[in-house]
């Protein structure tokens, strides 16, 4: 079972249990829970009329509606509630919660139903995204206080520690597993993820998740953004990553307003795996082979096109009207990823990212520091360079060559500082405190042992066969090391007295602070490769360099003010 | 898949907390409430879980409670929820679901009955031609009948049962393009039968001119049904729903909504800053104040949403 169907059985048993006219009724963030997994039209097929934000205030009674809540137990959500309920709107109530419910959340609805409208109290622990079948996000917003020490902001990082363990718990408790934990040992933040994860699994709920056992027992590995901030600095040559990476998806969706020449109905589209079976097949394509497939797409639908044309018969006209709303659907389709494509194209020419991308590899992937030194100044030099690009080449610069030329890495800092107007003064150095090599501890870049050396080297020797693709996140070798139960204890270390036996079969790599879609990639394809592991990889929410950059400048701001006070 | 059900305990806490309330509430109101109002509601009061007094004999303590509680902001909505009847358009909904059932179970016979006159037989079949056309006459009646009644369905008014009532049509009209689909297919037999039928008259008997009569009557009626349903079929197209698009997706037919209200509630905001520039030119607070009040009551849709605004953009004032 995978996450997408897990969220849809459990829509599908909220709505179907309930005959009638339903309203729906979400908050902020499962709207996106939903969204991603229904859509509008199985909604309306399972007689839901009206879908609405808790915090709607509208008064309109609707007694000949039921009302379906579906809330995340958050004390905000309880309070809108308990307003609700004391003026009922609706002529039922059946409410279903995303998490577990306090006892006093439940006595305070308790009181607030005067007049007994409630139906049922739910626990259905739908609590993450689902954005792909192995890949989910919990689309935090202050999602740069994984960055910052808990005493600089105890109750951020307290509510920011509690949605991550919420939608571990969800996870697992949709999956009906308890697994063993571990985390990455320097980080703080995973570390206290991962105990209060293990403390609501083994003391508070214990009850809860007590499954049937299984022979190996699963396993959850919480780890640090900060231990490959790599990745999310690379530009992208996938499709669902390079759309993330040029534009920005979010929940599936890709906004499209921004861009020149878009037709009205094209200006906000839709990506989803589930839905779009061109995308699910092309999803982890690079550019080129994309472009090759959009291509037989197009003249696939030029041919249908034609043969639409010439309607002379009747029988004719029947075949018309019954293919109609695929050929539709097809169409829209076409022109969805032809505007996309041709979108990323503009931008891949007007950023120069073709040249960008190349160093940034070289840079990631090999060795060679006189070289990349050359390299990254030459391309700083370079006018038609757009600012962001020039930063981020000076940051995979500097997080490679950290300690090899101290002088040179000041040079490529005074020039960036100069070049660049909108580059934040210390931005990079505060990268470098927070991912700089002492913290991390995975081999980042197969430099630390000498396996890894060699193993490089071979690479280096075999050639590539993509120059633009080459880079293997983290992540990729971490999968191997579980698989292969190599995951050293000192580095991961486990939650209380549990031990790995044997080789798990479904793991869940939660990432603080953010996945990427390539990691999500990588997890796709060795989960299609079909090993006997499975993987589930979910974060605090989907990395674009973006959205990175920004969460570093925000956790910068913040500390610059807090050691000012 | 876990989940885990809450009911129980919620009745339990319920349950105690009401063995709780209703002393209190039967207490202190009591002095106030059943002298006020009517002697009837005390008697009901006493009941118990009856349905539709009860919700009235609870009401009636609450708003004798209201101007104390000073929290209970939704007084005037009390009214409508004793009324508990669906609005009119429900039937029309429910209407259509119905004849588009009777329209299948129709369907289906007609597939049966030309099954059987297409059947090698002695006679000449001319019974079945007739059921088959009576029942095809029925069918298109049937359509046209649901057609109508999901236009009448279409929302007047900028409000959230407008919204209801448009994903309701859209619903209704996914059934009717279904059921339509399937007409079509029928109503090309139709006109199979009829040519094979002619044929077999030709070699057999002379061709009158009667015959031709009626078999151009028959052509004429078949490119009128097709007419017809080409209508059918363009009105229907704009209902039916881009699935996997856009238009599909459950925010963005939420925010659509939130959209539109923020952006009423900017126009809103843009009418008062020209009322208070106007008011601010002529120093006369007082007066201008009965104008701009006319121009919002203008300019808003005749809505509770909008009233809200109104009167949230008046208060800030």
């Amino acid at each position: 079972m995978v996450l997408i169907t897990l969220v849809r059985d459990y829509i599908g048993r909220m709505l179907q249990d309930i005959p009638g006219m339903k309203v729906l009724i979400l908050d902020s963030s499962t709207v996106s829970i939903v969204s991603v997994a229904y859509s509008q039209s199985e909604l309306l097929k399972k007689e839901v009329f009206l879908v609405e934000l808790v915090d709607s205030m509208s008064k309109e009674t609707m007694t000949h509606l039921k009302a379906v809540y579906f809330l995340r137990p958050t004390s905000e959500n309880i309070q809108k509630l308990r307003r609700q309920l004391a003026n009922p709107r609706f002529g039922e109530y059946h409410l279903f919660f995303s998490n577990i419910l306090k006892i006093t959340q439940i006595q305070v609805l308790a009181d607030s139903d005067e007049q007994e409208v409630v139906h049922q109290v739910q626990e259905f622990f739908a609590d993450f995204c689902a954005i792909d079948p192995y890949h989910f996000t919990l689309n935090m917003q202050m999602n740069h206080i994984y960055m910052l020490p808990a005493v600089v902001d105890p109750p951020s990082s307290h509510s920011f520690c509690d949605r991550a363990v919420d939608g571990i718990a969800a996870v697992f408790l949709a999956l009906k597993r308890r697994p063993v934990i571990r985390y990455q040992r320097t980080s703080d933040i995973a570390k206290r993820i991962a105990q209060e994860t293990a403390k609501l699994m083994y003391e508070q709920e214990s009850g809860l998740f007590d499954f049937r056992r299984t022979e190996f027992s699963p396993l959850l590995l919480v780890i640090d953004r900060r231990d490959d901030p790599v990745t999310p600095l690379l530009n992208q040559w996938t499709y669902q990553a390079m759309v993330h990476e040029l534009i920005g998806i979010e929940d599936n969706k890709v906004d499209l307003r921004n861009t020149p020449k878009v037709s009205k109905d094209q200006q906000e589209v839709v990506l989803s795996s589930e839905q779009d079976s061109f995308f699910k097949s092309n999803m982890y394509e690079n550019f080129g082979d994309l472009g090759m497939n959009i291509k037989t797409m197009v003249d696939e639908f030029q041919q249908i096109t034609n043969s639409n044309q010439n309607i002379q018969t009747i029988e004719d006209m029947m075949k018309f009207v019954n293919n109609y709303p695929e050929y539709r659907k097809m169409q829209g389709n076409v022109s969805k990823h032809v505007t996309m494509v041709t979108e990323m194209s503009r931008i891949v020419e007007e950023r120069k990212l073709m040249i960008v991308s190349q160093t940034e590899q070289e840079l990631a992937c090999n060795g060679g520091q006189v070289a990349a030194f050359e390299a990254v100044t030459k391309l700083l030099n370079d006018e038609t360079i757009s600012d962001i690009d020039r930063l981020r080449l000076v940051m995979l610069y500097a997080l490679r060559y950290e300690k090899e030329s101290p002088v040179q890495l000041m040079q490529l800092f005074n020039k960036l500082a100069s070049r660049s107007a909108k580059y934040k003064p210390g931005l990079v150095q505060f990268l470098l405190k927070q991912a700089g090599i002492d913290k991390r501890t995975g081999d980042l870049f197969g430099n630390r042992d000498l396996l890894n050396i060699a193993r490089n080297m071979a690479r280096g020797l075999k050639g590539v066969e993509n120059v633009y693709t080459q880079h293997q996140p983290l992540l990729f070798q971490t999968m191997e090391s579980i698989i292969k139960g190599r995951l050293r204890d000192v580095d991961y270390p486990f939650i209380g007295n549990h031990f790995q036996q044997g080789r798990p079969q479904d793991v869940v790599i939660f990432i603080v602070g953010g996945t990427t879609y390539e990691e999500a990639r990588t997890v796709a394809l060795h989960n299609a490769a079909n090993s006997g592991t499975r993987f589930i990889l979910g974060g605090s929410v989907v990395l674009n360099s973006k959205r990175f950059l920004k969460d570093l400048e925000e956790a910068q701001r913040i500390s610059r003010t807090s050691n000012a006070v | 898949m876990t989940t885990r059900n809450r009911t129980p305990l919620y009745k339990k806490y319920r349950d105690a907390l009401r063995s709780v309330r209703v002393p209190v509430a039967s207490c202190s109101p009591s002095h106030a409430g059943p002298s006020s109002s009517a002697s009837s509601s005390s008697s009901a009061g006493r009941g118990g879980p009856v349905i539709e007094m009860v919700s009235t004999s609870l009401l009636h303590p609450n708003r004798s409670y209201a101007p104390v509680s000073t929290e209970d902001p939704g007084n005037s909505s009390r009214g409508h929820l004793m009324v508990g009847l669906p609005p009119a358009w429900v039937d029309l909904s429910e209407e259509i679901s119905a004849n588009m059932q009777r329209a299948q179970t129709k369907i289906s016979e007609l597939v049966k009955v030309h099954e059987k006159a297409l059947m090698p037989s002695f006679g000449d079949g001319k019974e079945d031609q007739h059921t088959i056309e009576v029942l095809t006459q029925e069918i298109t009646d049937l359509l046209k009948r649901s057609e109508k009644r999901l236009m009448k369905l279409s929302p007047s008014g900028p409000s959230e049962e407008s919204n209801v009532r448009r994903n309701v049509q859209g619903q209704d009209g996914l059934d009717f393009d279904m059921n339509i689909n399937g007409t079509v297919s029928n109503m090309e037999d139709d006109e199979f039968v009829d040519v094979g039928f002619s044929e077999h008259q030709m070699s057999q008997l002379k061709r009158t001119e009667a015959f031709t009569r009626e078999r151009e009557r028959e052509i004429a009626q078949v490119v009128e049904s097709v007419n017809e349903l080409a209508q059918i079929m363009k009105d229907l197209s704009v209902l039916v729903i881009d699935q996997g698009t856009i238009i599909d997706r459950i925010e963005y037919n939420i925010q659509n909504v939130a959209s539109t209200v923020e952006e009423g509630y900017k126009q809103l905001q843009k009418v008062l800053s020209v009322c208070r520039e106007n008011t601010e030119k002529r120093r006369n607070g007082y007066v201008c104040y009965h104008p701009c009040d006319n121009v919002l009551h203008y300019a808003s849709p005749p809505n509770t949403k909008g009233d809200i605004l109104l009167t949230k953009t008046i208060l800030k004032r």
